[in-house]
Formats: C-alpha cells, structure tokens, sequence
C-alpha cells in the first residue's frame, strides 16, 4: 500500500514539474509562439530553392525533405527499430506450423455481401497507399504512411475472408519477409547510390548524399523529362512502402495462426515449461 | 483583460495533456494485466507526439488567416514567395519525428501483443504478478 501511495506521489510531482515546465516558458514565452524556430525556417526555405543550391532538394513537401534527406539518418535507424520489432515477432513464431484448411477455402468468412464490398474496395485502397507513397515528395505522405495504408489490405482480407484465402492467394510469411528484405534492401542501395556513382566518376560523395553539393559535385537528377523525382526521396518512399507494408503483414499473418496450432506446437515443443 | 481565445484552447489542450501522462503512467506502473500495460502505453506515445505536434504549431495572424501545411505549392517559386512561406507554414520538424514515431511505435505495439499473446497461451495469465511467481 505504502509502495502505491509513493508511486502516485511520484507521478504527481512528475505532472506539477511539467506543468511547471511550461508554464515558465520552457517551451517559450508566448504559446503558440508568432514564428517558427530558427532550424525550422532555414528547412522552409531551403527545401525547394533553386536558388541556394548548396544545400536544397529540390521537395516542395519539407516534412519529406527532412525525413529522408536533412535528418536521413535518424529514420534510417528507426527503419531498423521498425526491422528489429517484425524480426521479433517473427522469432518469437518460429516452429509453429499453421494447420491446411478443412473444407473449401470459399466458405470460410463473412457474408458475400461484405466479401464483394471488400473485393472493390481493397484495389482503391492500394491505388490510395500507391498515391501517397509515391507522391510523398510533392504532397503530405511518403512511404510510411503508404505502406501503412497498404497493410490495411491484407488485415481486412484476413478478418473478411480468411487467413487461408490469403495464403492461398500468395501473401504467405516468407513470400512477404521476402519483399521486405527488397524494400530493406532498396533502402540501403538507394543510401549508397550516389557514393557509387561517385567511385565510378572519380570524384568525392557522401552516404545519404542526395543532390551535389560544392565538394561532392554528383547527385540524382531532381527532374527527369519535367518530372519532378527530388532525387533520392522517391526511391526511399518507394522501398519504405514495401518495407513497411509487408513487415506489418507478417505481424497480422502471425496474430491470426489459430489458437490449436499454436497450443499443439507449445504442448509438443514446451514440456519443459 | 481580453481573453484570447487561442491561448485559451492551447491551455486546455496543455492541461488535458498533462491529466492524460498521468493516467497512462499510473496504467503502465499500477495496472497488474499486460494488455492494459500495452493500451497505456499507446496512450502515453500518443500523447507525446500530439504534445510534439502542438510545439511546432503557430500563432493565427487574423482570425480568417490560419498557417499553412509547410508544403510548398508553387515550384516557381521567388525569393518573396519562399519568404512568406516561411512565415506562414507551421515546424516540419515534429511532423516529421511523429511521423515515423506513429509508424515505429505501431510495430513495437504489433510485437508486444504477439508476446503478451504467447505468454498468455504459455502460463494462461497476463497477470504480471502471477508471471512473476512463475520458475524455471
């Protein structure tokens, strides 16, 4: 009892010294302030500025810019936390084996009326997340957010139909562990491209590098026949996509091996608990 | 004195922040079920990254004109024009932490019900207490 009163001392004193925080300013003096932060209006101005071509994209979408060019490392290391979390999941899986379905994989499921429902709705869904994903350069989105949208496709189709149609339509755990180590992979080479084309040129280039720079003077080309592809950022959306879509669908494919798969597995496998 | 009713919302919104920490952290310490851990837990995330959102947010210059999204819609865009821009858009920074904190976070949940599940069918509790008394 005593422990639970301290406990709640604690986190009360944790709420009055944040409160505290911001009530003297710790976040500034004026809340919601008059101007954005210094950092935060360079990256408004630099991010699409033909201009200043030392440090630009060439993105009009700043918040893309930031996230895989001015602060590209950062969600390089949160797409390996991202990498870290699936792989656990899918480690804590290994040897259970899903039963093969018992009768007709067409009777499994809901109704007809919300299987054709979902029948039209999943390929907008995928035109949706393939929009965002691939116009994450130039409107709010990116690869993330697409590949989240994504995931939503096999996730209705698992609670819809069933887990079985699933699989029997080709979305299995290793065909979807596959095309996340391309997108993974993706992610990696497109880090790398312009230090490659740098070796092959001659001349000096950085990891994560995306447009020249004065002492780097290669880069990818931000516009191809008018278009503009701000250079590395849409192959990173692009890979992110796959990555992020395939890994969740892993998670959702291992969430829902029914219950007597599992349970036989441990009761063979685990005496020893 | 006049009360300005945007300090006002953001007051409220700081205060409901601040009572939603710690409801999520009395859940993680105090609630004994794992599950109810985890739901806590996603309170708690979301709560910062709204907290983050809202640091980047501005001030309304008049009542009819709100800051903009910090996407730039004109790619002819003239030193004046990149420059109003910059006064108008909100911070892209939180926005671009959150965004990939939403998606990260998403993962490490998916992963933490994949383990409170197996622990569930291994010792038939989420009781953190009775886990505990578990040996071997």
């Amino acid at each position: 009892m005593a422990g639970r009163i301290i406990g709640v001392l604690v986190i009360t004193l944790f709420i009055a010294v944040f409160s505290l925080v911001v009530a003297m300013g710790g976040l500034g003096y004026m809340l919601p302030p008059e101007n954005v932060r210094e950092l935060a209006r360079q990256y408004l101005l630099i991010a699409y500025n033909p201009s200043n071509r030392t440090f630009t994209v060439f993105s009009p979408e700043v918040v893309t810019s930031i996230v895989w060019d001015f602060r590209g490392l950062d969600t390089l290391f949160e797409t390996m936390v991202f990498y870290l979390a699936i792989i656990g999941s899918v480690a804590l899986a290994r040897g259970i084996k899903p039963s093969k379905p018992e009768k007709d994989i067409s009777k499994y499921g809901l109704s007809p009326i919300v299987k054709t429902v979902t029948r039209i709705t999943v390929g907008m869904i995928l035109a949706i997340a393939a929009s965002i994903a691939l116009h994450g350069h130039l409107t709010p989105g990116g690869g993330f957010q697409g590949g989240a949208t994504a995931a939503v496709v096999p996730l209705l189709i698992l609670v819809i139909f069933s887990r079985y149609y699933l699989e029997a339509h080709g979305v299995r755990k290793n065909v979807m562990l596959a095309i996340r180590s391309f997108g993974l992979l993706g992610i990696g080479l497109t880090a790398f491209i312009v230090l490659i084309i740098g070796f092959m040129r001659g001349t000096h280039a950085y990891v994560f590098q995306n447009q020249p720079k004065p002492d780097a003077p290669v880069g990818l080309p931000a516009m191809v026949n008018g278009q503009l592809f701000s250079g590395t950022l849409w192959f990173f959306n692009l890979f992110e996509m796959f990555a992020v879509a395939a890994g969740f669908t892993i998670v959702f494919l291992l969430l829902s091996i029914p219950e007597r798969d599992v349970l036989k597995y441990l009761k063979e496998e685990g005496g020893e608990y | 004195m006049e009360v300005d009713p945007i300090t006002y919302f953001y007051t409220v919104l700081l205060l409901s922040m601040a009572v939603n920490l710690g409801i999520s952290l009395y859940g993680i310490f105090y609630r004994p079920s794992l599950i109810k851990k985890i739901i806590s837990l996603t309170i708690f995330s979301d709560t910062a990254n709204t907290f983050a959102i809202m640091i980047g947010y501005i001030r309304w210059r008049t009542p009819t004109k709100p800051p903009k999204p910090p996407v730039l819609t004109n790619l002819n865009a003239t030193e004046n024009v990149l420059r109003e821009f910059a006064s108008t858009a909100v911070d892209p920074l939180p926005q671009a932490l959150v965004l990939t904190a939403i998606v990260i976070g998403l993962a490490v949940t998916l992963f933490l019900v994949f383990l409170t599940l197996q622990a569930y069918r291994l010792y038939g509790t989420t009781d953190v207490r009775e886990i505990a008394k578990l040996r071997g």
